[in-house]
């Protein structure tokens, strides 16, 4: 088990990316992991444009005493996972510091101005040396390309979690992962979500 | 089982602010719930239709908002406790009728729960329901946290029954939809039984006819309406959901409600201030109770009201001030008339801070001047912006595709009335910017009636109107009724995707399932249409030349409102969700990118998330993960480069 | 010749009411589409120089061009265009029967390049009701079902641009002269791609004066009789001065003057009477109806006619002088109107990078028509 303490209180952490990718599921199993361990959690999403190509964000607050504020005050995020690279650069702008985690996910979704032509989406490559100047703490998964290799590319938040836990910096282990996962999936993908889980954790800690 | 019935008391789970309004009302021992789909209101049903079995428990999305207080009403005319939810512009919708049960009270405990959404995240506008409570003479309650939300629900039945009128309870976007740690109360082991008592005389609220007829004379109905509120407003004084917390005498007195307490709780944690100011939490927003105001306003000499979009608690307070000033003293006040916090948007803590910050004068730098500006430079020029559009394979773009070549081909400058769903975003170059009105629920209809009548005064334009299935039940029936009586042409195109696809696909009338999964009736849009007296076609808006060509027939033959329904299912419908129809392709060696003859029509144009553009190869491509399958794009490539195979 | 895009197009084409929908700009991409004579764009397009532009009869036609790439000399001074030979025309015995106009000569020609694979599909203009619509045959047959006049635009080059894009050669056309104009443009290759092979066969000019605003005309005929019952429409060659509309009913007499008020803005500037850019010219003959004018101005033409004479699919006569003579008088009027119209306008002869002509034509030939 890693530390059974919060190294801040409250901890912040951001889980974003673009409608349809899970984004919601995995704030909300991480959430329950951290709740089954006895920490008070508040969750904020938003999620009014998910599913129609619109950026999908959840503040995690964890602490040991009360409820917080359901968004973070920018700049004070301590954990930014993201399922898509743009997003990442994005809420590494409003919610980022010299301090914070990152860990993103490498598959673009183009934005449909990109996709029209009106804007530019920038290579992967020059995204992760920028952002490397920016913060010293930054690991970029192939999650979803590692999903499809599994058969489904939605398990790509799946191995983010993975990551997240991977990071031995959360006070939550892989047993809460089972059991919160096993309370929202049936039975038999349970499996399937432990190989994502367990393959995200290996890259995390690389 | 849901974990929302777990029955161990004392046990905690992780809820989002409607499931914890949900557990409120079933630790209530709620029996009757309705809605109209709404965000951020929608899961309240769904979440209620899902453990009905187990609970006893009758749900159903109604036909409208005011349809859905109705249904609740009757549950609370007949004894049950009852509960109707709806968004903030629902209220709008019910308050027609809400006006008349605040005049004529209700009987077993009955609440509405309606969500505003400030910063109009997901709504056509950042609408205020508080404000209907002081003017329907109701109470109103906000919960300022995910525990208050289900304990002041529990807590709000008991006082509908004492004063025997509806309670409102009014949540926010960042409530509604935010989750927390709740901690569990009992279920009550309560067997209902229905009966409305009716026979007793006229005014009678136990045992007459529940009526809301004043008929000149007020002092009837109005007057007593009036005392249940004094009376909520004398039982809000002890009320153990209006907290203060800080030192005795403050320099400054932060008063605030709903999720503003979370944001104010974390700005003073931020700035370190919390032996300078103290905070009033209000759960009962109105009526205020005024011993309780007076006292509080007695700790410091200013006061920041932190609440948002209208300053409703910061004028209601103000009144109270005002009259209170020769033993409260003359009072400062900070907070929308100030300047210090905008009346249009969310709030969030940095807001509150920079708002603190110039009261107290506080010298506070929140973050690392030189990351904040790399980060946003880094921002700007890699990650452009993500703007809202159909979903792939979303039936709306084949439709609002069909409908612009209508329009242009058939060259009178025609116009599409817009209407809620989804497909307001027929406003957009996501869809053609072809609808050039966008109002209410129904209102296209409405609009497209009223042009159609100016033909007399010079309209030579073709007019059109869209509604989704939805839509039609909810508020654009009447509309259209009035258009075939008066024989106003206009062409109504019913995007019929078989669900109330924007808010999560629930049920509606046409519907042949409830939101319990029981049979329903389903009601047959064609047909109801057709017996109106509508001239009515059906077309698949995947098959774009039928469309178009029926659309444009439409527009030029006929006599009064004709109706096309557009029919394919959404692609987030259970039917179509995970099913690609087809595999599609582009064939690089036959696509013309760039080049006269194409320019790029899939990805410049047309614009579905599923087609990307090759800039290194100057190709289209498909991409498969994000590609629905609908194949619509192949039938747009004008050179046939886009190939879809029928999926085996 | 200078050659713009969409845009270009729009603004001065289109939106100066110089567009007579001859559909040269439809159906080579998804942007430009017409319906009942009117041509619209259905998106922005961002391409500088696309073939719609440089197709359009009515936007930087340069006739010397043309007239270098089709006949080998520059455009003259006769207002006839250039020619071969001239002469009156009808069908002979071996043309079957329908009902032409004046002398059946153009079903006659067009049915025997069919049967004798002179050309390997032929676009013509049959019509939906009173809409002319352009349609491709390949049974000679099915020539005689669109024969007979229409008298409103139709985007007949939209079918030839169609049948193109599907892989089309050796193509027939029955053209009026903006239509044989858009395709000449269009055979010159102006955008000298290197793939470009001639997919035109056979062009067939009709003789035109004017045409009708399609949804003029009928929003004009559907006011005063029921046009789903029209069965033929005819104007009888001068001085008759009427149109006659048969439908169920019997034949409804329309004084031309009423119908010159439905000539849409752009035929005024038309110099265009005989259709120039063509293989053969054919039509009527002033106050004669059962024979045609016909002018050869191609070698491929006059192949076409003296085979056609010696199967007895057409019978010729010589045009007595005065005829001949009084036909160049009035397409000479018609490209004098036309003229002093463009310069009045000053959408003529500009100078390069000063802005789009509709028309550039040299000194010597506008000087000595329109001095």
């Amino acid at each position: 088990m890693n530390s059974t303490r919060l190294s801040k209180d409250p901890y912040s952490v951001i889980i974003t990316g673009v409608g349809g990718q899970g984004n919601v599921m995995a704030s909300r199993v991480l959430g329950s992991m951290l709740v089954n361990n006895g920490f008070s959690v508040t969750i904020g999403e938003t999620f009014g444009a998910s599913q129609r190509g619109g950026s999908v964000m959840s503040h995690l607050r964890i602490s040991e005493t009360s409820s917080w504020s359901p968004q973070i005050p920018k700049g004070t995020a301590d954990i930014i996972v993201s399922l898509e690279p743009i997003e990442a650069v994005r809420v590494l702008a409003a919610y980022g510091n010299p301090g914070v985690i990152l860990l993103s996910n490498t598959r673009p979704i183009f934005p449909v101005n990109v996709i029209k032509g009106d804007a530019a989406y920038p290579s992967v490559e020059e995204l992760k040396k920028s952002v490397r100047r920016l913060i010293p703490h930054s690991i970029f998964i192939e999650a979803t390309e590692e999903a499809l290799k599994m058969g489904n590319p939605i398990l790509a938040n799946i191995i983010m979690l993975g990551a997240v836990v991977g990071l031995n910096i959360l006070p939550i282990t892989r047993e809460n992962f089972r059991t919160a996962i096993g309370e929202r999936v049936s039975p038999d993908t349970v499996d399937l979500n432990m190989d994502a889980f367990d393959l995200g954790s290996r890259l995390g800690q690389q | 089982m849901s974990y929302l019935i777990d029955n161990r008391e004392g046990v905690q789970h992780l809820l989002m602010g409607n499931e914890a309004i949900v557990r409120g009302a079933l630790e209530a021992g709620v029996n009757v719930t309705a809605g109209y789909p709404g965000t951020p209101s929608s899961e309240i049903i769904e979440a209620f239709s899902k453990i009905a079995g187990d609970r006893n428990i009758y749900a159903e999305w109604s036909t409208n908002e005011k349809v859905a207080m109705e249904v609740a009403a009757a549950a609370s005319f007949a004894g049950l406790r009852s509960l109707c939810v709806m968004k903030q512009n629902g209220v709008n919708v019910a308050s027609d009728f809400l006006l008349h049960l605040a005049s004529s009270g209700t009987r077993g405990g009955m609440l509405l729960v309606t969500c505003d959404d400030p910063g109009a995240l997901s709504s056509v506008n950042e609408g205020e329901s508080r404000l209907f409570a002081k003017l329907v003479e109701i109470p109103l309650l906000e919960p300022g946290d995910f525990q208050e939300a289900k304990d002041l629900t529990t807590w709000a039945f008991g006082l509908s029954e004492k004063i025997k009128n509806i309670v409102m309870i009014r949540s926010v976007t960042r409530m509604s939809h935010a989750s927390g740690n709740v901690t569990f109360g009992p279920l009550p082991e309560t067997v209902p039984h229905a009966e409305y008592s009716c026979d007793g005389p006229l005014l009678d609220t136990e045992t007459g006819p529940v009526i809301s007829m004043i008929l000149a004379a007020p002092e009837l109905q109005h007057g007593p309406q009036q005392e249940k509120l004094e009376k909520a407003a004398r039982l809000f004084e002890d009320c153990p959901f209006n907290t203060y917390t800080g030192p005795e005498a403050p320099e400054l007195l932060i008063v605030t409600s709903s999720a503003c307490n979370l944001y104010v709780r974390e700005a003073v944690h931020l700035l370190e201030i919390d032996d300078r100011v103290g905070i009033l939490k209000l759960a009962t927003t109105w009526p205020l109770p005024p011993n309780l105001i007076k006292q509080n306003l007695m700790r410091a000499d200013r006061i920041f009201v932190v609440e948002e979009v209208l300053p409703t608690l910061e004028g209601n307070i103000k009144i109270l001030a005002a009259d209170m000033a020769p033993e409260t003293g003359i009072k400062t006040f900070y907070g929308k008339h100030s300047g210090h916090i905008p009346s249009v948007g969310e709030l969030n803590p940095d807001i509150v801070v920079s708002a603190l910050v110039r009261i107290l004068d506080i010298d506070y730098r929140p973050a690392d001047a030189t990351f904040e500006y790399e980060a946003a430079a880094l921002a700007d020029t890699m990650a452009p912006n993500r703007g809202m559009t159909f979903c792939p394979g979303c039936p709306h773009r084949a439709s609002f595709w069909s409908i612009h070549h209508a329009i242009a081909l058939d060259g009178r400058n025609g116009f599409v009335c817009g209407d809620i769903g989804c497909y307001v975003m027929g406003t957009l170059p996501s869809g053609y910017s072809t609808v050039k009105t966008l109002h209410s629920m129904g209102s296209g209809s409405g609009l497209a009636s009223g042009f159609g009548k100016l033909k007399q005064f010079g309209l030579e334009q073709p007019v059109l109107a869209v509604c989704g299935d939805s839509t039609f039940f909810h508020a654009a029936m009447p509309a259209l009724a009035n258009a075939i009586h008066h024989k106003s042409p206009f062409t109504l195109m019913l995007l019929d995707n078989r669900g109330t696809a924007m808010t999560g696909f629930q049920p509606h009338p046409g519907s042949p399932v409830d939101v319990m999964g029981e049979p329903a009736q389903a009601i047959d849009i064609e047909a109801i249409c057709r017996a109106m007296g509508a001239k009515v076609e059906i077309a698949d808006p995947f098959n774009l030349e039928k469309t178009q060509e029926m659309l444009n027939h439409l527009m030029e033959h006929g006599e009064g409102a004709k109706v096309l329904i557009l029919r394919q299912a959404c692609a987030l419908s259970p039917e179509r969700r995970g099913k690609k129809k087809f595999d599609v392709s582009v064939d690089e060696t036959i696509c013309i990118g760039e080049n006269c003859g194409c320019n790029r029509l899939c990805t410049r144009i047309f614009g579905c998330p599923g087609i990307t553009w090759d800039n290194d190869k100057k190709v289209s491509r498909i991409d498969t993960i994000i590609c629905a399958g609908c194949g619509v794009c192949a039938d747009i490539c004008p050179v046939g480069a886009i190939r879809k195979k029928e999926v085996a | 010749m200078q050659c713009f895009g969409s845009r270009e197009l729009v603004d001065n084409v289109i939106r100066q009411d110089l567009c007579i929908g001859c559909g040269a700009c439809n159906d080579l991409c998804p942007y430009f589409r017409s319906r009942k004579g009117t041509t619209v764009m259905l998106f922005p397009c961002t391409i500088a120089k696309g073939k719609c532009f440089a197709h359009c009869p009515k936007a930087e036609v340069d006739l010397d061009e043309l007239s270098t790439t089709f006949f080998h000399q520059r455009y003259g001074t006769d207002p006839l265009g250039h020619y071969d030979a001239i002469m009156m025309s009808r069908a002979g015995a071996n043309a079957g029967t329908a009902s032409f106009q004046a002398g059946g000569t153009v079903s006659a020609l067009m049915r025997f390049a069919l049967e004798r694979h002179y050309i390997d599909g032929a676009i013509l203009t049959d019509r939906k009701g009173i809409v002319p619509t352009p349609r491709f045959v390949t049974e000679p047959v099915d020539v005689l079902a669109c024969a007979s006049s229409k008298y409103a635009a139709a985007p007949t080059v939209a079918a030839v641009n169609r049948a193109i894009r599907k892989g089309d050669t050796n193509i027939g056309i029955v053209a009026t002269p903006c239509q044989a104009l858009a395709i000449s443009k269009m055979r010159s290759n102006p955008l000298n791609d290197h793939s470009f092979i001639d997919p035109v066969g056979l062009v067939i000019g009709l003789f035109c004066t004017w045409a009708l605003d399609m949804q003029a005309f009928e929003s004009f005929l559907s006011r005063r009789i029921d046009i789903s019952t029209i069965k033929k429409i005819d104007i009888p060659p001068p001085p008759a001065d009427i149109m006659e509309v048969f439908t169920d009913k019997g034949k409804t007499e329309f004084p031309l003057t009423e119908i010159r008020q439905l000539v849409p803005e752009t035929c005024s500037y038309c110099i265009d009477m005989t259709a120039e850019f063509s293989d053969i010219s054919v039509g009527v003959v002033e106050g004669q109806t059962d024979v045609n004018t016909l002018i050869i101005r191609t070698d491929r033409g006059r192949e076409l006619v003296e085979e056609a004479v010696s199967a007895e699919y057409l019978v010729l006569s010589d045009m007595p002088g005065e005829k001949v003579e009084h036909l160049r008088w009035a397409a000479g009027n018609k490209k004098k109107r036309g003229l002093a119209k463009a310069k009045e306008k000053a959408i003529i002869n500009k100078p390069a990078g000063t802005g789009i002509s509709y028309l550039r034509i040299n000194d010597e030939t506008l000087n000595t028509i329109c001095p």
